[in-house]
């Protein structure tokens, strides 16, 4: 799903199969995700010998990233232009996931339908 | 209905909604918190049937169970939800919408990256590197319920307890900051 977030084992540089795991490829338009291309402005500072640079493809996609070299693992939040889309257009963005009922469920599942959300816990 | 826990204990989880009919999605790597701003549980989000968003996040109960810790009418809430099934009009202006909910802090949004890198080390049998990435999730985050109580458990510490009364302490006397709407 688009909007979700990912953990990965780098330490700052994803290979291309990390890249397509994500969702994306390289093509000489720019960064592309089915029909959507991000213009990549400078291509040196994204694509090294070793990988793409993850702080920079972030910066692309407009997502947060941390980095945690000690632990060699990378992590990238969701879009923020999804959560803006929440919180400023006012449309639900959608997700998808694990029911108790061990199969997957998506916000879309139910369009065309109210929805009453409610997030909770155990603690 | 729609229930999403931001949570990863599936058996404490099951035992919750053994008598709900509605589906309950588990939340463990806590997505929903950053996709919708959530900072607090519960926070109910009401959805039209076009994705619009009638209500954004919203403190509302299921009963009165609670209603003089946190000062809210369990029922004028369910009224409001009544209405908005019944006539699509929950009763918020596009634009008091729009305004009621702040964004997440570059701080904040970092927070939920290190929550994410800890459980991940935790699944590693790297207990320092969880150790490392729970403390920096709560320096960044520490008025978030869904970063410091929610990693309590999580951490051996009891989310009823002391540490727990501490954190609300903390919280109360920030000004019990929260990211959603206020006075519904």
């Amino acid at each position: 799903m688009a909007n979700h977030p990912a953990v990965l084992e780098s330490s700052g540089l994803l290979s291309e199969a990390q890249l397509a795991e994500l969702g994306w490829h390289l093509k000489p338009e720019g960064l592309c995700q089915d029909d959507t291309c991000v213009l990549v402005p400078d291509r040196s500072a994204l694509v090294h010998d070793e990988g793409v640079d993850v702080a920079v493809l972030a910066d692309l996609l407009d997502r947060p990233v941390v980095v945690d070299s000690t632990a060699g693992l990378v992590a990238l939040g969701s879009p923020r232009a999804a959560r803006r889309q929440a919180l400023r257009e006012l449309t639900a963005p959608d997700f998808s996931l694990p029911n108790l009922d061990g199969g997957v469920t998506s916000l879309s599942d139910h369009r065309s339908k109210k929805r009453l959300l409610i997030a909770f816990s155990s603690w | 209905m729609i229930g999403v826990a931001i949570d990863e204990n599936l058996e404490k989880l099951r035992e919750l909604t053994a008598d709900v009919d509605f589906p309950i999605l588990v939340d463990a790597d806590h997505v929903l918190t950053e996709l919708y701003a959530i900072s607090n549980v519960p926070t109910v989000v009401l959805i039209n049937e076009d994705d619009s968003i009638a209500m954004p996040n919203w403190s509302a109960y299921g009963s009165n169970l609670f209603s003089e810790f946190t000062g809210v009418e369990a029922d004028r809430q369910h009224d409001r939800i009544r209405r908005w099934v019944r006539d699509g009009d929950a009763g918020m202006s596009t634009s008091e919408a729009v305004a009621a909910v702040d964004d997440l802090t570059a701080d904040e949004e970092a927070a939920r990256l290190h929550f994410r890198l800890a459980t991940t080390c935790r699944d590693r049998g790297d207990a320092a590197g969880a150790d490392r990435n729970f403390d920096r999730a709560a320096k960044l985050a520490p008025y978030d319920w869904t970063v410091r109580r929610a990693m309590m458990p999580l951490r051996g510490q009891d989310p009823f307890g002391e540490t727990f009364m501490n954190l609300y302490g903390e919280w109360k006397d920030a000004g019990k900051p929260y990211h959603g709407v206020r006075g519904y």
